[in-house]
């Protein structure tokens, strides 16, 4: 099975049921299909009806809301996180067939994200001694000539020498001659002390390491070479993401003119300012004409009716500011002048989500008034189509 | 009109940018600053000792850090030295650069380091955009910087074929220009071959604006370096680029009256006019070589370079059907690949006088332009439509 | 740059209120730029009036991004450049003359606005001043970084809290003669000391009250000021100058940042003795400590003396704050416009009960971060 940032595809669904948030999703009723192609790729479905999970592997992709497509690479990199999920929409190597809100909505609500434990790559110690000769500080090793051995036992021991010699390091399996000092430990004992795992000192004492020769020598030697450096440990570098939500409460002063507009509101009624230059309404309305910078003080209502200029149609996923809660898509804001209003002032609203497929500019729109308004944006519940 | 004066002319003799990307988890703001200011002294031969000033901008919700100049300034380098912070949303960038084109030629600063940056995921952008709306009315309708508006206008004026096929095109090239750019966040290898299936399955935004059409968030720093024409030249390694004169132009808040039954004179048409006007310049395609300018999305991209050209009916979309928008083109846009692949806000709009500067130097690497380049234009936006527009010039003789 | 090049033409100032609740700033700020309007008669005709504008204005006491968006309007920017300083106000004082100096415009018009009544707690919003890994964890905000130098310079200066008490009494008494001050009740000494410990040693009579206000003014070059004011106010010096930013590596009782910041201002200003040049000051005293501190930050007063200068009545020898200062109450975003407007009205002599006689130049200070990590200085003369 092909590996991708140190997981397979299989692997992501093999732990989709313990990753599952019964609770999160008692009120979901979907199947969701997968498709990963290429190596190490395959179909799965993931059935999630009222709180159970059933994650099946299948060949044929059948009776599923939402389909999500991509290269097994792809796949696993954006369900690490490893990949971006935008950019690989934005790109189309993550295609969506269904509703694409899901993958930020719905799916981190009910399932614990998919991380892989990374697995340590096992040092040896012949790779260690490799590095010796690197390591060397011959600026610590003045007029010493000495030569170490090492006797590593075990699976993946040998005997080595270490032979310091006119300011150079030189390694070369077996044993030389002359040996200063000896040292006999378990290969996997010496690998753990260079990489810090096993401390030296109580490895000596418990009889793990035996040093031969001349002890005050084998001590010294430490200080001849640089520290080892695991290649790996760059990888359990710590990098923290504080996780915080900041806010503060905020109490935002109408003033008379936009107190004028939300009274207005309370008696179902659109209160524009007209400017004494221009003529232009304003809606909502301003302090001052931007355009004759002039205080505007004359009040006019507006509509209700009015003509659609401009909309948007919806359908990206983005939080309702005022809520923070994920507003349902699609959706469509209107822009209107209002009967009445000059012709470059429009007034932006929601449109009725039953009219949004008949929604053409040059419409006639009205507004649908909150049975109890109070004198806030939620006295109109929306704009409809007006027949 | 007053013709334009300058107490004393402006160079920009460093420029240093960080990568763009939407993962910067392995450097806080001050490391991610730091290195940008680090790459722009290293580009001018010079050390943090030689600046008399910084000028720092970036937008304080997105990140959620208040007055962020202060702890940014261990990074920043501005202990002991003098330091504004200006921002203006969107053209923060560019409106660093226009202030320390300001503070140089004042006589009050010799040189300048101004220093726009943004670490996008460190906050929730959409939403900090939906802030800017007024919190008593139209915060609940704003959706971010999305809108299909510009889509459905073009889509009626050209017609809906000729209209989808120009923002894809210009959406490719931009991709194509991206690839080049070593620095670039998106990079994603399109191919024009592609048009047919991104117009039809890239996920819809909004009405025609479609996920590919869009701008990134990114992460990322730009730092650039300013001094007077006495002190440019001096010691510095890169040949200095002149700053010969920028405009700004602000609208106000509400955005419905975009989209009334008429519409006004737009920001960006204002201020290429004014200034254009008071360089004598009549001709923009013919005099300028390159434009970098700050595209959110594809179909704005298109929609406004008529506005900055001074364009009439479909000339762009000829323009761009020709193929004179390309890197070997009559006026190339955005050789770096544009706000559309790479997007750390208040770097941005510094990210295009920087890449305009180094395609004059003629060192901006895999996407530098064949041709010379004597005279750039760079642009910025922001808010409300506001706009901000910059003339570089290789040369002192206008 | 020593000379007269750059003129402060009009100022205008919004009342400091403690909970302005029934105007937005919107409206605050069209009744500062009609003010304006009234006393020069300027316009933002495209070639002869304003057309660029410093605002002044944070995103987060006004909770919205791009904070100048929302006033964009009420500042006369429409189709006008707009570049909104986002520090303290006094920054677009000093901004705002470079831009006239520069040649790109002869006129400039500065607008700074501030609600702290807005937010829940202005010490909720310092607290993201600082960075999110450390100074925020620990609870650090603008107050309790304050006490903490509060504390190390009374220590070093002899102040006591009787000096702290005659200094907020004095203020007082000078915010009763300005009717753009915000707390302008008289104070009995006793009553200072006997208000709450808030931050120990700052009580709260100590600490400038909640405040909502809005400034402008208007900026013109030699040429034009004549055009708008028979009576203009010259900028002849301005610096700031930025200290380190964790407390634990700065000297919080040697101002480092405004010693530098004052020499360079006064250098540009051919300043040499600033005891004898200056005639009156503004300093930011968002606190009662910071009064003594920043005078020997600006030269008045010899480091470590500052129980001495409160004791010899140095505030009054110099004419410090006659306008009653940050004590009696200004928005901490915008406390430098207003320093820069009273020392702009004693200049022109237009400070009514509490002009000083026969000014003829002057000094206005701001700071802003943790402690003073930042400082600005504006000197003006006649």
């Amino acid at each position: 099975m092909a590996e991708y940032f140190g997981a397979t595809v299989a692997d992501i669904f093999n732990t989709m049921p313990e990753r599952f948030k019964p609770e999160e999703a008692k009120d979901v009723d979907i199947v969701i299909g997968y498709e990963a192609t290429g190596e190490g790729g395959g179909k799965w479905t993931a059935t999630i009806k009222h709180g159970t999970l059933k994650v099946e592997k299948v060949e044929e992709l059948k009776g599923c809301k939402t389909t999500i497509h991509a290269d097994a690479e792809i796949f696993v990199g954006v369900t690490l996180g490893k990949i971006t999920a935008i950019d690989a929409l934005t790109s189309q190597k993550l295609r969506v067939v269904g509703d694409a809100r899901l993958l930020m909505t719905l799916l981190p609500k009910i399932f614990v994200p998919f991380t892989v434990t990374p697995r340590k790559k096992a040092v040896s110690a012949r790779a260690i001694l490799a590095t010796v000769e690197s390591r060397f500080r011959p600026e610590k090793a003045e007029g010493v000539t000495m030569n170490i051995g090492y006797d590593l036992t075990g699976e993946n021991g040998g005997q080595w020498t270490l032979m310091i010699k006119d300011g150079r390091c030189t390694v070369r399996e077996g044993f030389a001659e002359d040996l200063a000092v000896k040292l006999i430990m378990d290969a996997d004992v010496y690998a753990g002390m260079m990489l810090g795992t096993i401390d030296g000192a109580s490895a000596f004492t418990s009889g793990q390491v035996r040093i031969e020769g001349d002890m005050m020598a084998a001590a010294a030697t430490t200080k001849f070479f640089h520290k080892y450096v695991d290649p790996n440990a760059a990888e359990a570098e710590e990098l923290i993401c504080l996780r915080v939500t900041n806010s503060i409460d905020q109490r935002f002063a109408s003033g008379p003119v936009m107190g004028r507009w939300f009274a207005g509101l309370k008696e179902k009624k659109f209160m524009a300012n007209k400017c004494p230059e221009c003529g232009r309404t304003q809606i909502p309305p301003r302090e001052i004409c931007a355009i004759c910078r002039v205080r505007v003080h004359e009040f006019v209502e507006l509509g209700p009716k009015g003509t659609v200029t401009n909309f948007d149609i919806v359908y990206f996923a983005s939080p309702d500011p005022l809520t923070g809660a994920v507003r349902d898509t699609p959706y469509t804001p209107i822009y209107v002048v209002l009967d009445g209003a000059s012709e470059q002032d429009a007034f932006a609203f929601e449109l009725k989500k039953e009219d949004i497929d008949r929604i053409k500019v040059g419409a006639k729109v009205r507004p649908v008034w909150a049975d109890k308004p109070t004198g806030s944006f939620r006295d109109v519940l929306y704009f409809e189509l007006d027949r | 009109m007053k013709k334009h004066k300058k107490n004393r002319n402006v160079a920009i003799i460093g420029i240093g940018q960080t990568s763009l990307s939407s993962h910067k988890e392995d450097q806080n703001q001050v490391e991610m600053v730091q290195e940008a200011v680090i790459n722009a002294l290293q580009d001018a031969h010079l050390t943090i000792d030689d600046i008399d000033c910084i000028v720092h901008g970036n937008m304080e919700l997105f990140e959620m850090q208040f007055a962020p100049d202060l702890w940014h300034s261990l990074g920043t380098g501005a202990y002991g030295k003098d330091e504004y912070r200006i921002t203006t949303g969107g053209t923060t960038g560019m409106t660093l650069v226009c202030a320390a084109d300001n503070l140089v030629a004042s006589g009050l600063y010799d040189t300048v380091l101004a220093i726009g940056l943004e670490k996008l995921q460190e906050g929730n952008t959409t939403g900090g955009i939906t802030n800017m709306a007024d919190p008593l009315w139209f915060r609940n309708l704003q959706t971010g910087a999305l809108t299909g508006t510009t889509a459905a206008e073009m889509i009626n004026e050209f017609g809906e074929e000729r209209a989808k096929r120009a923002a894809m095109k210009y959406r490719i090239m931009m991709d194509k220009h991206a690839v080049l750019n070593p620095r670039a966040h998106r990079r994603f290898g399109l191919e024009y071959e592609q048009a047919e299936d991104l117009m039809a399955n890239s996920p819809q935004l909004v009405g025609e604006l479609r996920l590919i059409h869009m701008c990134s968030q990114s992460d990322g720093a730009c730092a650039m370096i300013f001094t007077s024409e006495k002190k440019a030249g001096k010691g510095t390694g890169k040949p200095p680029v002149w700053i010969r004169d920028h405009i700004q132009g602000h609208r106000e808040e509400t955005i419905p009256n975009l989209f009334g039954a008429v519409k006004p004179e737009m920001t960006h048409h204002y201020c290429a006019r004014k200034l254009y006007e008071r360089n004598g310049i009549t001709d923009p395609v013919a005099y300028f070589d390159v434009f970098e300018m700050y595209d959110p999305s594809a179909w704005w991209a298109m929609d406004w370079l008529r506005e900055f050209f001074l364009l009439k009916g479909d000339e762009h979309i000829k323009m761009l059907e020709r193929g004179d928008f390309d890197l070997d083109g009559k006026i190339p846009i955005n050789p770096s690949g544009g706000v559309i692949a790479s997007n750390p806000i208040g770097a941005t709009a510094m990210l295009r006088p920087a890449e305009a500067a180094l395609q004059i130097r003629g060192d901006a690497g895999p996407h530098q332009i064949k041709k010379e380049v004597r005279h750039a234009l760079a642009s910025g936006f922001g808010g409300t439509f506001w706009t901000a527009l910059m003339i570089l010039e290789k040369d002192l003789n206008w | 740059m020593a000379g007269k090049k750059v003129a402060i033409c009009a100022v205008a100032q919004h009342k400091n209120e403690p909970d302005l609740w029934y105007k937005r700033f919107q409206g605050m700020l069209l009744d500062v730029l009609e003010d304006l309007q009234a006393q020069t008669g300027f316009d933002f005709n495209e070639d002869t009036g304003v057309n660029t504008i410093v605002s002044c204005s944070d995103d987060f006491f006004d909770a919205r991004t791009i904070s100048d968006n929302g006033v964009t309007d009420v500042l006369g920017g429409h189709y006008r450049a707009e570049e909104k300083m986002a520090q303290e106000g006094l920054n677009a004082v000093g901004y705002a003359l470079a831009v006239i100096l520069s040649g790109h415009s002869d006129l400039v018009l500065v607008m700074g606005h501030c609600k702290e009544s807005q937010s829940e707690s202005r010490n909720m919003i310092s607290n993201l001043g600082f960075d999110p890994f450390y100074g925020r964890s620990v609870g650090l905000d603008y107050m309790n970084a304050a006490a903490l130098q509060a504390r190390a310079y009374m220590t070093k200066a002899g102040i006591t809290d009787e000096h702290l008490a005659r200094i907020v009494v004095r203020a007082r008494q000078w915010a009763a003669r300005n009717p753009y001050a915000n707390a302008r009740e008289i104070l009995e000494e006793g009553r200072v000391m006997a208000s709450p410990m808030v931050c120990d040693p700052i009580r709260q009579l100590h600490v400038y009250p909640v405040s909502d206000g809005a400034v402008g003014m208007l900026l013109a070059s030699e040429e034009r000021a004549k055009e708008f004011t028979d009576k203009p106010v010259w900028i002849t010096g301005f610096a700031n100058c930025m200290d380190s930013y964790f407390l634990g590596d700065r000297d919080l009782t040697g101002n480092v940042a405004l010693k530098k910041a004052a020499e360079r201002a006064y250098r540009k200003a051919g300043i040499k003795n600033p005891r004898k040049a200056i005639d009156v000051v503004e300093v930011m005293d968002a606190y009662a400590y910071q009064q003594p501190l920043w005078m020997e930050g600006l030269g008045f007063c010899e480091e470590g003396q500052g129980g001495r200068f409160i004791e010899e009545g140095g505030p009054g020898k110099y004419k410090v704050n006659l306008s009653g200062g940050m004590l009696a109450g200004n928005p901490v975003i915008i406390s430098g416009l207003y320093r820069a407007a009273e020392a702009a009205l004693q200049l022109r002599g237009e400070a009514g009960d509490r002009q000083a006689p026969d000014v003829k130049s002057a000094v206005a200070h701001s700071t802003t971060g943790a402690a003073g990590q930042f400082h600005s200085v504006l000197i003006l003369e006649a």
